[in-house]
């Protein structure tokens, strides 16, 4: 455990290192915090509708049904909780938010695949958008408070993968886990949101946590979805 | 042991050799028992494979042979279904048998048993069913907690329409499961005390992503299920062809019908195969088209099958051809044209042949505006060409050109298009000219009319009209001028002689045939009577006589009547022989008079206006009414007048006027009806049939009546309906007397009113002066009263002289000059003014002589100019006058007493001093600065004065007013 923190904190340093250096590489950035602030508060915010992406999901995949509907919003996808995320640092915040996206970009890359064509799915493609817009916003919002904090934190990162959902070939099943886990995103925008609300006006020094603390609370913050364990035929 | 092993094979082997060799040497019966090698099952798909073999085949013998396959479900002696089937079995070969379960392997055991018999010609005795092998159990073994509901088949895929059953299996804790399709319960069945099935019966397509089945567990609230992939039924492709443009590739195109892919990568879309049969190769194609390159030059037929499949079914569709009975030519190129002239344009082009040995079929069409106004075929090897007749000048064409094969016609190729345009030429026809000519002032003004060329006439654009009036009496005078299109008329101002005009239309090129008009110095105009016709909504019937034979033409103008002198002249050309012709146009209007008139274009002579004839299309109720006046106005009869009526300019012939009237007592006398109105109100009506009588007198009527009278023009259509009464009073019967004598008496008294009222004040100084009524004076004193009251005294010491004057008295008489004239200073003794406070003389009462003349006009006069002196001086003048002691003492008393009360509280009559206030000159200041009664009062004595002091000079209003008051102081 003793060699794990050093190691990971160097890690934390490397990927921070390279975001600064992308970030001074390229430009495009806003210099504005205000700006910047108010652009992740409003995409967040947008994204963090239901009628953006899962509702037409659950409406193509045939699951707004009573049953059903309640099946795949009452077990949202495990996401890190709005605790959670607030007792981060900003820096850890913002590399949270990063992370996660990441998958979901990942995820709803792999949704195209449940259907013939995507453009009878259009709401994925804009989706897509969102996150690489807010992508883009975190990392430039990083690169400022980096800036402005003159030298560099080490981030807490994911020692783990937070959303590997195990593939399934029953159909039905993955439609459900897909739905839980469209909709857990939105919640998870949804508290984004209004941890980024909770952010100041000013470009002050982020919150410190201890890193430990912030782990362990992320690490209990976590709501686990429900498990869809279906039982293999043994074949 | 392996030797042994060995051994027996071997054995076994020649065995079977034997038999078999027995058998086709002796006939005798043999039963080969097929042996099961392996019952294997899958999920997706639900199946069974059956892996068999028959044990005894002599060595690399093959044999026909019946197999019959039973099936039992769940025990073995429930036996659901018999498969018989025939295959060739090999020696040493494993053979394979599916089978699709009807209900999921997951969910009920299966068993399976097979037996053979040969059945091959070979063998010519009968064999007979073999014994049947074990049977073999096909199930798909689930690990099944308690609390758990799992759903059967996994994501089956099938056709729409098609019959599938589901079946759920349950842990023990499971007892109130739930199924639904999508969100409807389907009822299931209970095969046993975990296993339900649910049959699904004709499916439908509900999404492409699939119909979700589910179960849940009202107890636990879990849910498991599958998703249903119906997929639509695949359609044979439609309108499948094959043909080719080039020799070179042969394009095939069909309809491919719906797409019946899948999401979730269940099912893709279906594929399309094109297999040719005479050289067996075969192509992937697209959606609904496939590119077939022609390898073999030699090969002429073709035999396609189109094979559209996915994963549920296949489909196929054939088509045999000649190549040669499948050309798609394609569109000729080169094309081209070459203008001739005007008229004649020569088209070539070059089409894409094999050579000279075909012939194919060319269409050429001519457009002029997108209508197709030529149409040709031609047969053409390798190239063709046409020539277009007959075309118009300045006109833009589009020549267009298709071919196909002429032998074995396919269809046409594409249009090859070409856009040309011929040149401009000379107009080709002379101009329609038509005039009208008036005289003024010795000249006659010419309005030339012509009709522009028509677009195939004109051969170009006109730029001007040329127009040449000859002279035919002075040569010289001949006038030339030019107009420049798109004019369509000019005025000429022309003598009286003979003129010859010249009218060509012209453009770039050329002129066109000259039309010549004749003036001749007669007019032509005669005075003909106008004669009504009748149209229709068709036109006018215009008949005429002939006025002679030797006729070039005749020509029928026309024109719309109306108010408006601008004519939008119209004409037609009519033959020699011609007496009549319909006249047409769309210009027509019912409601408007159109005036004809037919001209005889003589061989000799002047243009003869043979006819005038008006009329209408269709007549119409008139819309305008009469504007009528009124007039002569008596008791018993007024006179109605519209002289202005315009009645020729209205929408029919007028027939004639009704006139209306409206009373109360409501009688019609004799000529006039009653008639109800559409107001329901009624009304007499007098009719007047004559149209040009516009003035009618209505009498009869009563003196001081009321009456409303309407006048309405009619056709025969009806009358206008728009008309207004007005309203007409009767005066009475005496009364234009009483207005023709009262009037100036009237006029008369006015004005001697008003010359009264302005002299009013010398009217009543003259008429009716106002006499002072002395009993009512207070300068009376009360004993009168007591002693005889009859008898009035008057008390002296009342009296405040105002004004001394001071009377000539020459011939010893009295005169006293009143206030109301004016006195000269040199000729009347000036007295003081009355005094004020200020200027009193303390204590000594004012004194005063006056005479007894007062009126209203002493305010007003400038006699109050005439401001006496101060009080002391009057007192200083009088001082040598030396009045009587007594006379003194009462008038001061008197004048002191006057002094604490108001005389005017006294009496109503106002009596006024002759003394006016120092001060006044105005009324105002009249008012304001009155003197006040306490130094003067009203009451003034009069006095003798010596005869020196009068003034000499009188006027005679003083004199006379004098003498009056004289007069009336005489009895005194």
């Amino acid at each position: 455990m003793q060699a794990q923190f050093p190691q990971k904190t160097l890690l934390s340093l490397v990927l921070s290192l390279l975001l600064l250096s992308a970030a001074l590489a390229m430009p495009g950035c806003s210099s504005s915090y205000q700006m910047l602030l108010s652009q992740l508060q409003r995409l967040a915010n947008d994204t963090e509708d239901p009628r953006s992406l899962a509702e037409p999901y659950m409406h193509h995949q045939s699951l707004n049904t009573t049953t059903l509907r309640k099946s795949c919003t009452e077990h949202p996808a495990a996401f890190p909780s709005e605790d959670a995320l607030r007792a981060l640092s900003k820096l850890d915040f913002l590399h949270t938010i990063d992370t996660m996206l990441g998958q979901v970009q990942h995820r709803v890359e792999a949704l195209k695949q449940q259907f013939v064509r995507t453009q009878n799915f259009p709401q994925l493609e804009n989706a897509e958008y969102k996150i690489r817009g807010i992508r883009n916003n975190v990392y430039c919002m990083s690169w400022l408070l980096r800036r402005s904090q003159k030298t560099l934190e080490p981030t807490q990162t994911s020692s783990r993968a937070l959303l590997s959902p195990a593939p399934t070939s029953d159909t039905f099943q993955a439609k459900l886990d897909s739905c839980r886990f469209l909709w857990g995103y939105h919640s998870f925008m949804g508290s984004v949101g209004r941890v980024f609300s909770e952010w100041g006006d000013s470009l002050s020094r982020s919150r410190r946590h201890s890193p430990r603390r912030a782990l362990h609370k992320r690490a209990h913050g976590f709501r686990h979805s429900r498990s869809s364990q279906r039982p293999m035929p043994r074949s | 042991m392996a030797f042994s092993v060995v051994l027996q094979k071997a054995f076994l082997l020649a065995l079977l050799s034997l038999r078999a060799y027995q058998n086709e040497v002796f006939d005798e019966p043999i039963q080969l028992v097929p042996e099961v090698q392996n019952v294997s099952t899958s999920s997706k798909p639900q199946q069974v494979n059956l892996q068999w073999t028959v044990p005894n085949l002599a060595h690399h013998q093959e044999l026909k042979m019946m197999l019959q396959i039973e099936i039992s479900r769940i025990k073995t002696s429930n036996v659901i279904q018999v498969v018989n089937y025939t295959t060739t079995v090999k020696w040493n070969q494993v053979m394979h048998w599916n089978w699709k379960p009807d209900i999921p392997l997951e969910c009920v055991k299966y068993f399976l048993r097979i037996r053979g018999m040969v059945d091959d010609d070979k063998f010519l005795l009968q064999s007979s069913w073999s014994n049947w092998s074990s049977w073999q159990e096909a199930h798909i073994p689930v690990s099944l907690e308690p609390n758990t509901v799992l759903v059967f088949p996994e994501d089956p895929l099938v056709e729409e329409g098609s019959n599938i059953t589901i079946c759920s299996v349950y842990g023990r804790n499971q007892h109130n499961v739930s199924c639904y399709l999508q969100e409807k319960p389907i009822p299931g069945e209970q095969l046993d005390s975990h296993v339900s099935i649910f049959n699904l019966n004709n499916v439908v397509f509900f999404r492409d992503t699939g119909t979700n089945f589910f179960c849940n567990s009202i107890d636990t609230k879990l849910e498991d299920g599958i998703v249903l992939f119906v997929s639509k039924v695949l359609e044979e492709p439609k309108n499948f062809s094959c043909e080719t443009q080039d020799f070179k590739t042969l394009n095939c195109i069909w309809e491919p019908g719906v797409d019946t892919a899948l999401a979730w990568k269940q099912q893709p879309p279906q594929n399309y195969t094109l297999f040719e049969s005479f050289s067996g190769r075969r192509k992937l194609c697209n959606k609904s088209s496939c590119d077939w390159q022609i390898t073999d030059d030699s090969q002429e037929i073709y035999n396609f099958t189109l094979i559209a499949k996915n994963y549920l079914r296949t489909r196929s569709v054939s088509v045999s051809f000649h190549l040669t009975h499948r050309v798609y030519l394609k569109a000729p190129h080169n094309v081209s044209l070459e203008i001739i002239n005007t008229t004649k344009a020569h088209m070539t082009w070059k089409v894409h042949s094999r050579g000279n040995d075909y012939t194919l079929l060319c269409q050429i069409e001519l457009l002029c505006e997108k209508e197709v106004i030529h149409e040709h075929n031609v047969s053409v090897h390798m190239s063709g060409d046409y020539l277009f007749n007959d075309l118009d000048p300045d006109t833009e064409y589009k020549a267009s050109v298709r071919c196909a094969d002429a032998t074995h016609f396919w269809k046409w190729s594409n249009w090859a298009e070409k856009t040309f345009s011929t040149p401009e030429a000379a107009p080709s026809e002379a101009l329609d000219v038509w005039r009208i000519v008036r005289s003024k002032n010795g000249s006659r003004i010419v309005t030339l009319f012509w009709k522009p060329l028509s677009k195939s006439r004109a051969n170009g654009k006109i730029l001007f009209y040329n127009i040449v009036a000859e002279n035919q009496d002075k040569p010289a005078k001949s006038k030339h001028c030019s107009i420049p299109a798109p004019a369509s008329d000019t005025q000429l101002t022309l003598d009286q002689s003979s003129y010859k005009l010249h009218i060509t239309a012209n453009n770039s090129v050329g002129m066109s045939p000259e039309t010549i008009l004749v003036l001749s110095r007669e007019s032509g105009n005669q005075e003909v009577v106008e004669k009504r016709i009748n149209g229709t909504k068709d036109g006018f019937l215009i008949s005429w006589e002939p006025r002679s034979r030797d006729v070039i033409s005749y020509i029928v103008d026309w024109c719309a009547h109306s108010q408006n002198q601008l004519c939008d002249l119209q004409w037609k050309n009519l033959g020699p022989n011609t007496t009549s012709t319909i006249i047409s146009s769309d210009a027509f209007k019912p409601g408007v008079r159109y005036n004809f008139r037919i001209f005889e274009i003589p061989v000799q002579g002047p243009v003869y206006l043979v006819e005038k004839q008006t009329g209408y299309t269709q007549e119409l109720a008139p819309l305008e009414s009469p504007e009528v006046l009124t007039s002569n106005l008596t008791s018993h009869s007024f006179t109605l007048s519209w002289q202005g009526y315009a009645s020729q300019f209205q929408a029919g012939f007028i027939q004639g006027y009704r006139v209306y009237l409206k009373s109360k007592e409501m009688h019609c006398h004799s000529g006039w009806d009653k008639v109800l109105l559409s107001d329901n109100s009624v009304c007499c009506n007098y009719d007047i049939k004559d149209p040009k009588q516009k003035i009618f007198t209505v009498e009869n009527l009563r003196p001081e009546s009321d009456y409303e009278f309407s006048v309405r023009s009619y056709t025969s259509v009806g009358e206008n309906q728009n008309a207004t009464f007005m309203m007409v009073t009767t005066p009475d019967e005496h009364s234009h007397m009483l207005l023709k004598t009262m009037l100036p008496m009237s006029l008369c008294v006015l004005l001697i009113m008003v010359v009264c009222y302005w002299k009013s004040q010398w009217v009543k100084e003259t008429c009716y002066p106002d006499i002072p009524n002395p009993s009512k004076s207070s300068i009376l004193s009360p004993i009168k009263y007591m002693q005889n009251p009859h008898l009035t005294i008057m008390n002296v010491k009342d009296c405040i002289p105002d004004v001394l004057e001071v009377i000539n008295k020459a011939e010893g008489t009295k005169t006293l000059y009143t206030g109301a004239g004016k006195l000269h200073a040199e000729n009347v003794t000036k007295l003081p003014p009355v005094p004020t406070e200020k200027d009193s003389c303390g204590p000594v009462p004012c004194i005063f002589f006056e005479n007894f003349t007062y009126d209203q006009l002493a305010f007003d006069s400038d006699s109050h100019g005439h401001v006496p002196g101060p009080l002391k001086d009057i007192l200083c003048q009088l001082g040598p006058l030396t009045p009587p002691k007594n006379l003194l003492n009462v008038l001061g008393n008197s004048n002191m007493k006057s002094l604490t009360g108001s005389p005017t509280e006294e009496t109503s009559l106002i009596y006024v001093s002759q003394l006016a206030s120092p001060t006044c000159g105005d009324k105002d200041s009249l008012t304001t600065n009155l003197p006040r009664p306490v130094h003067c009062s009203e009451y003034k004595m009069q006095m003798a004065v010596p005869p020196s002091l009068a003034s000499p000079a009188l006027s005679k209003n003083s004199d006379l007013s004098s003498m009056i008051l004289l007069g009336k102081g005489e009895p005194g």
